[in-house]
Order: structure tokens, then C-alpha cells, then sequence
């Protein structure tokens, strides 16, 4: 590696805190009835939070916490496949994330996991990508595998790469490998329930 | 959706994104998968011209076994050998070409060094990421392989990685990856312990293991013996067993002497006469030194080759 590059350790070091301000204010807590909470994404700028479907306990009243205080929120649409979820949180609002392509995804880059594991708020962990499980009928990209430390309560936020776009929703640990739901397929899943609410 | 991005100063962090990629990327032209166990395939290295090297323990056949060379097509590999002490297995292919893996600077690891662990666990290329935790000077595999430097790692070495190379950020090969030998625990053998086992394998189809064929254990002399002979150390081996027709056998070795001294040098731990009988050649022969019923005897044994029935 040239040297240069890596800077120095404190250039990448600020680099990674300018990447934790901006999930930091991209990233909601979700809380459902008493038990424990999830991460979640405000999605299009405002007004709705992208989650995992199994951080949202059905008929349980629904809470996303911003910065300490919580509001109320109800669900929209369920997609338990893809392990997704879609709230409107009207008062809520937060940063655009730019979608990542799957397809150009490498084995080795660097990605980033934000949320609240074990109830610790607002922590980033950093990896690399380890590779993109794809479907074995249609071949598309179906789930992001990636050398990443997550714990319970990173469920619902996300992983995004070093330029900080969205790669997925983390949804669960396998083999010691966190699993994400890819952005693509979130972004269909929020297109396809909005526009059947507006039917 | 618009894009946002995490301030200017991000060019950093993804010029780092994309080396490591680009490292990965590189890595994945030397690395094949071998198909010899249930379920996940592990990986191999192409180090030489039409050689790979793997990890042995993962490698569950003797004959012919498939492998999925970088270019995705898949071949048959015959087995060179094996060496169980260090956990290495050599392979042939005929016919492929493939990339040879470049070689690292060893000397330039440091602990602490970025490092990426790349595996084919299956069709394509899978990487871990994380630092050199430690360097250890000295390190005996538990099969009693003597390994000058193994690196300890701070990254995950996932199912189907062992085999597999630990490459640093330009990619070139440090080592290779086993989470087997030490127990659990992610290491990689420096490259030149894998090139010193593979000329071996080459050249005789397995490692030489000189042995004498006796089972020590450490005892404590009593001060007395200790005045009496004017020994060096007060603690000594006694032999608990002695294989039959083996070299000590031949040499008049029996259970209950104590070995006391191999070569000139004290033998205090079973790892003493490891180090002795690593350091000598092929045909040359080990002084002896042991008490038996209280007196102090020499003899010389000389160690046979282990290597060729493990």
C-alpha cells in the first residue's frame, strides 16, 4: 500500500468520524412494546423509517428515537422474505443516502455498520465486504455477506461503504458474518408500498 | 434519492476502500478452491508453476481432487504430500495456467500491518480484514513442527478460508492461513516455512522428521545425584517408553533412564530433544548422555526418518 494513502491513521480516523456524524443523523432507534430496540433508516429525507420486520412487533405500539426523544410511529408495509419493514414517522427527518449497485460491489472493500448494539447508542463498526450471496434461481444479489461486528440492536440500520452510500439493511449474523438485506431491494420494497397505499 | 456524502475529507477512506479491493482482487488470480470435504470447498494457493499449496487437514482425500482454478475452470489436482507437523498439503495440476502469488517482504510485517485473509470458499472470492496481532518467535505446532515466526491475527478466518493466502494491501502473499493448527485461533505460516515444506514435498513426497522412537518425561534429580555427577541442570527425561526396532531400541535404550544430556546440550523439557534432533542431518548420529541405576552412561543413537509414515 502506498503510504500516502492511508494518510495517516488520523486522517482516516477523521474520515471515519464524518461517517459517524452522518449515519448518526440518518439512523433512528426503534422501539416496539417493551422489548428490546432496533436500528432504523429515515428514508427519502423525511416522514419514513426503513426497518427490519423482525424489530417491529405486530399490534405493539411503535416508537423511533431521534437524539433521546421518541415519537410515535405506525407501520406501513411488511415484507417478511427480505426481513423489511416501512414506518411513517411524521415528525422525523434526516440526510438522503445514495443508493450502492450491488453489482459493483468488490470482496475487500470497505464497509461501515451503524446502530445500537447490546443498547449501546450510535456505535459504527468498520469491515470489509466479504461477498454477495446471490439468488439461485434468478441470480440476483440477495443478501450481503461482510467481515463485520455486529451484535442485536444493529438489526434495521446500515451498512454503507466508504463513500458512505447505502449498501444494506443489516439484518442478521451468520457463521459470525453479518448479513444485510441489499439497498436495491429495500428501495423496491418502500417504491412498491408507497404506490400501493396510493392506489 | 440525492447523494450525501460524509464530508470532503472521504476521499481518504475510499481510496483505502479501493486498495483493499484492488488487493482482493489480485489475490483472486492465484487462489483455487479444492473440493475434497463435505460442504464448504477450501482454498489453495498457486505458489509455484503448476503447484498449489493448502491447508492438509482440509484437504479429506488422497486421489484425485477437483479444483476450481481463478479463470472458474475446474480441474484435477494430484496430491505431492503432506506434512501433518506444519498442516500442509502440496498439489499438481497439469495443464492450467495460472498466476503464481507474488510474495511479500516478510521482514516488513509488523504487528499491527493491515492485512486481508482471502478465501474461495466456494465459486468466488471471499476476504476478511484486520491487523497483525502478534508475531511469535519460536513457535512449535503441537504435531512438533518448529516454525521460526508465525503470525497471530486479528482477523476472522472463515470456513473454506484455511489454504487460503494472507495477502497485504497490495495483495501480495505473507502467509497461509490456518484456523487448525493452533487450536482455534486465526494464524498464518510465513511464507518462507511454506516454501522450506514444499521444496521437501517436491523433492521426497514428505518432510523429514528424524526420530529415535522413545516417549520422556520431565523429572526432578535429586540433589544429591546433582552433587554427585556435577550436573548442569536438575531436572531430566525420563524415557517411559521405547519403540520397538526403533533407533533407541537399536542403541540399548531402556525404560527408566534419564536422559540427561543430547549432543553436549542439557535436556531438561521434551522440547529440548526436539530442538537436538531438528538440528542434526540425515544419517549423522546424537551423543547421549543418561543415568541408569544411578550412574552416568554415553551412548549414541542415530535417528531414523519419520517423515515418510505419518
Amino acid at each position: 500500500m502506498n503510504i500516502s494513502t492511508l494518510g495517516s491513521a488520523r486522517a482516516t480516523s477523521s474520515n471515519l468520524n464524518g461517517m459517524s456524524e452522518l449515519l448518526r443523523q440518518a439512523v433512528v432507534e426503534v422501539r416496539s412494546g417493551e422489548s428490546g430496540s432496533g436500528a432504523g433508516i429515515i428514508w427519502g429525507g423525511a416522514g419514513l423509517v426503513v426497518t427490519n420486520a423482525h424489530c417491529v412487533r405486530r399490534g405493539a405500539p411503535l416508537q423511533v428515537g431521534d437524539a433521546g426523544k421518541w415519537r410515535g410511529a405506525q407501520a406501513l408495509a411488511y415484507h417478511p422474505q427480505h426481513d423489511l419493514a416501512l414506518l411513517a414517522a411524521p415528525s422525523i427527518s434526516g440526510p438522503l443516502l445514495e443508493i450502492r449497485d450491488p453489482e459493483s460491489l468488490r470482496a475487500g472493500e470497505l464497509v461501515f455498520a451503524f446502530g445500537h448494539p447490546l443498547g449501546v447508542r450510535d456505535a459504527l463498526a468498520m469491515g470489509v465486504l466479504h461477498a454477495v450471496a446471490r439468488d439461485g434461481r434468478t441470480k440476483y444479489p440477495r443478501w450481503i455477506v461482510a467481515d463485520v461486528r455486529l451484535a442485536p440492536g444493529n438489526s434495521g440500520g446500515p451498512l454503507v461503504d466508504a463513500e458512505g452510500r447505502l449498501v444494506g439493511i443489516n439484518s442478521m449474523v451468520v457463521n459470525g458474518l453479518g448479513v444485510a438485506v441489499p439497498a436495491g431491494l429495500v428501495q423496491q420494497f418502500v417504491e412498491r408500498a408507497l404506490s400501493q397505499r396510493a392506489a | 434519492m440525492s447523494p450525501s456524502k460524509p464530508g470532503s475529507a472521504s476521499t481518504t477512506l475510499a481510496e483505502l476502500s479501493s486498495q483493499l479491493a484492488a488487493a482482493v482482487e489480485t489475490a483472486s488470480n492465484f487462489i483455487v478452491a479444492i473440493h475434497a470435504r463435505r460442504r464448504i470447498p477450501s482454498s489453495g494457493i498457486v505458489w509455484r508453476d503448476g503447484v498449489i499449496v493448502s491447508a492438509s487437514h482440509t484437504v479429506k482425500r488422497d486421489d484425485e481432487t477437483p479444483v476450481t482454478l481463478p479463470n472458474g475452470e475446474t480441474t484435477t489436482a494430484t496430491i505431492v504430500g503432506r506434512d501433518s507437523a506444519t498442516d500442509l498439503i502440496a498439489l499438481r495440476v497439469k495443464g492450467a495456467k495460472s498466476h503464481i502469488a507474488p510474495r511479500a517482504d516478510a521482514d516488513a510485517v509488523r504487528v499491527g500491518s493491515l492485512v486481508l485473509a482471502v478465501g474461495r470458499p466456494g465459486r468466488d472470492v471471499a476476504a476478511s480484514f484486520g491487523i497483525i496481532s502478534a508475531i511469535g518467535e519460536g513457535w512449535r505446532t503441537w504435531q512438533g513442527a518448529r516454525i521460526d515466526r508465525v503470525l497471530r491475527l486479528d482477523v476472522a478466518v472463515y470456513d473454506g478460508f484455511s489454504g487460503g493466502p494472507l495477502v497485504d494491501a497490495s495483495g501480495a502473499v505473507l502467509g497461509l492461513n490456518n484456523s487448525a493448527l493452533a487450536r482455534g485461533t486465526p494464524m498464518a505460516l510465513p511464507g518462507a516455512a511454506v516454501d522450506r515444506v514444499v521444496d521437501e514435498l517436491l523433492e521426497r513426497g514428505h518432510v523429514r522428521r528424524p526420530f529415535i522412537g522413545v516417549a520422556v518425561q520431565p523429572v526432578a534429580l535429586s540433589v544429591s545425584l546433582v552433587k554427585q555427577h556435577e550436573l548442569t541442570r536438575d531436572t531430566a527425561l525420563l524415557i517411559v517408553s521405547v519403540a520397538d526396532g526403533s533407533p533407541a531400541d537399536k542403541a540399548g535404550i531402556f525404560v527408566g533412564d534419564v536422559l540427561l544430556e543430547g549432543d553436549g546440550k542439557a535436556l531438561s523439557r521434551p522440547t529440548d530433544l526436539l530442538d537436538v534432533l531438528s538440528t542434526i542431518r540425515s544419517g549423522d548420529s546424537i551423543k547421549l548422555k543418561y543415568l541408569r541405576g544411578g550412574a552416568v552412561k554415553s551412548g549414541s543413537v542415530t535417528p531414523s526418518d519419520r517423515g515418510g509414515r505419518e
